[in-house]
């Protein structure tokens, strides 16, 4: 199968500095595929190089096939973005929010169509015409992620989707993450939670200090052995 | 929703641009009624001064026509400069260059260089005007609503989600700047046009100064875009940006004007005036034919009445006064001639300050600049010069003071100013 999305030899620089050194991945249609690594190590840098928000400098980083260099209107057509601590506008409710990201997008949405994407994250309707900035950090995510469902992509780029949420959060979150998965959606997830990446991932990489080192996958039955990734993460092992 | 539209109820969204939008329509809208109200204290003025001056040579003319010399003599005349309808915008030079004067048949120069500017306090810091507001104020303003635009974004971790999901991110960027520089323009200019239309000011004339306005907010957003275009934050961004609207508001025009005013020398009107006096004074210890031998020398038709017989006659005293002022004409045209060229010198450096460029194009279309200023003191000479032309024949030829004589006596009439 093609890969929906496709890291070749991508080099990346930052300041001067490698931050990325000639990582290969790929994750198709229907797969969570995670990077797993530690701070600096490059999640962020590969995933924002899909983005083509960081230029690579060598190899490429590529979306359905085409380089997102090359095409980077047609990338962001099919790709939606979930920044870490999604911090959308503070003085706009959650319905404002989301017609003004999705106008961005040029998607259209109805108020039926936006409150089903709510009612999916799990945001009470009671809070929905508040503004943003009354709301918890983890409904400030699901309102992120009623975005990122509300377009409609066929890719999602997920930047440390769960950071600072609750454990029923995360819980929740990683749920919804699998049935989009299940959707045929391509799923990059980048973080450094090793129990949510075992939860939710097809596949794991393991980046550290630029490269990969390291990658697992989610056996026929059952989950990716956390304790497994738990040691290459801590350097213990070899993965 | 549409791009431009999407961007547009964002504005509305936002609590700190509409303050700053509000602020800017607020002090626009003061410095227009500031404007209205200092023109109509002008033109009250000038009314009121244009009846008392009728009533004054009534009474002098009466009580004084013994003969010409004396009528000459007692008789006050009133000019002055009455605002244009747009000098409401930019009062400029008004308050440091008179607008009114009453002269008489002395000398004239040191008559126009007594200086009657309404308040010198005020011109040392310039009036809360509408150029002010749209030369210093505006871009200010601008700067407060555009400075953080892409860096409050990126400090708020939102840069990253907005760019990678507009369609069209310039666009975004783009519209959401544009709104705000329109938003700016729009709340300027209205108080604008509304004291445009109360003043009686013509389209082409507000036409062209939002015209201008416009010009000078497009500068800044290119500059302030320019300094956005760096990943600075917000903090600096800001910083920057006060110290370039410090170079180009306030150095930069200080430089201009220490520049012109060393690369052309200028005499003082205190000079001006002191040169003729001390030529009048000192004419009344010469030989009569000192002052006459000159004085025909301007006017060969008066030369068969130029004898003086006794020790006072109106004729010698007032060709003395005539002589002082051809002795500070040199000086009185290298004031106006180096006025001048100041002023075209400014003008042409005034490129490198848009704020001042600005102003003076106001001034201009207000006719409140100074060659409006010294369009004026031209048309005084010339007022002054058609006194002399009616008053000498007479006295020289000692004809007596009669009614038919004296209603031909010039009156000062407002020229077409043609700015």
């Amino acid at each position: 199968m093609t890969a929906a999305l496709e890291a070749v030899n991508l080099t990346v620089e930052r300041s001067k500095q490698t931050v990325l050194l000639d990582v290969s991945f790929g994750v198709a249609p229907g797969e969570v595929y995670a990077l797993l690594g530690g701070n600096g190590a490059g999640k962020s840098t590969a995933l924002l190089s899909f983005l083509g928000l960081l230029t690579p400098k060598s190899g490429s980083a590529r979306v359905q096939g085409r380089s997102v260099t090359d095409d980077l209107t047609a990338a962001r057509r099919v790709t939606a973005y979930l920044p870490e601590a999604a911090t959308l506008y503070e003085h706009l409710s959650a319905h404002e929010n989301l017609a003004y990201f999705l106008s961005l997008a040029k998607a259209a949405a109805d108020r039926a169509a936006v409150d089903r994407a709510l009612d999916r994250v799990g945001l009470q309707p009671e809070a929905r015409d508040k503004r943003l900035g009354s709301y918890s950090k983890g409904m400030r995510q699901k309102v992120a992620i009623a975005l990122a469902l509300l377009r409609d992509t066929p890719i999602l780029l997920l930047d440390e989707p769960t950071s600072g949420l609750d454990p029923v959060a995360i819980d929740e979150f990683n749920t919804l993450v699998r049935s989009l998965a299940d959707d045929d959606r391509a799923i990059l997830m980048v973080t450094h939670d090793v129990y949510g990446a075992c939860q939710v991932a097809d596949r794991i990489g393991l980046l550290r200090k630029g490269e990969l080192v390291g990658g697992f996958e989610r056996p026929a039955e059952g989950r990716i052995d956390t304790e497994a990734v738990h040691a290459a993460f801590a350097g213990r092992t070899v993965a | 929703m549409s791009g431009l539209g999407r961007e547009l109820w964002f504005l509305w969204r936002d609590r700190a641009a509409k303050v700053w939008l509000l602020i800017g329509c607020a002090a626009a809208g003061l410095a227009v009624v500031f404007g209205l109200t200092e023109i109509a204290a002008q033109r009250d003025m000038i009314e009121r001064l244009k009846a008392a001056d009728e009533i004054e040579r009534a009474v002098t003319t009466e009580g004084h026509r013994e003969d010409w010399g004396s009528a000459a003599y007692y008789t006050f005349h009133l000019t002055y400069d009455p605002p244009e309808e747009f000098a409401f915008a930019a009062l400029g030079l008004r308050d440091a260059s008179p607008w009114k004067h009453r002269v008489r048949m002395l000398a004239l120069e040191g008559q126009i260089h007594e200086s009657d500017a309404a308040n010198p306090d005020f011109a040392l810091t310039g009036r809360f005007d509408f150029a002010f507001v749209a030369a210093m104020i505006a871009p200010l303003i601008l700067i407060m609503l555009l400075h953080d635009l892409r860096s409050r974004e990126r400090a708020s971790g939102r840069y990253n989600l907005l760019s990678a999901t507009s369609a069209d991110v310039r666009m975004l960027w783009f519209s959401r700047a544009a709104w705000r520089v329109g938003a700016l323009t729009f709340v300027l200019l209205v108080p604008l046009w509304i004291a445009g239309f109360m003043s009686g000011a013509g389209a082409s004339k507000l036409f062209a100064a939002s015209l201008a306005l416009l010009a000078h907010l497009l500068f800044w957003w290119t500059v302030i875009a320019f300094v956005n275009s760096r990943t600075w934050t917000s903090t600096v961004n800001l910083t920057a940006l006060i110290g370039l609207w410090l170079a180009f508001a306030v150095v930069a025009p200080a430089a201009i004007k220490a520049s012109v005013d060393a690369a052309i020398g200028v005499p003082e009107g205190g000079d001006i005036m002191l040169t003729q006096r001390e030529a009048v004074n000192d004419a009344w210890d010469l030989p009569q034919e000192a002052t006459m031998t000159p004085f025909v020398e301007r006017h060969p038709d008066l030369e068969p009445y130029a004898e003086v017989e006794g020790t006072f006659e109106w004729k010698w005293y007032y060709a003395f006064q005539q002589v002082g002022d051809q002795v500070a004409e040199p000086l009185s045209v290298a004031y106006r001639e180096g006025r001048a060229r100041r002023d075209a010198l400014a003008g042409r450096l005034a490129w490198l300050s848009p704020p001042a460029k600005l102003e003076r194009a106001l001034q201009r279309m207000a006719g409140t600049d100074a060659l409006a200023a010294l369009q004026y003191e031209d048309e005084v000479r010339a007022f002054h010069a058609d006194l002399r032309a009616f008053y000498y024949p007479p006295m020289f030829k000692g004809e007596a003071v009669t009614d038919a004589a004296l209603a031909e006596r010039p009156n000062f009439e407002i020229p077409a100013k043609g700015r």
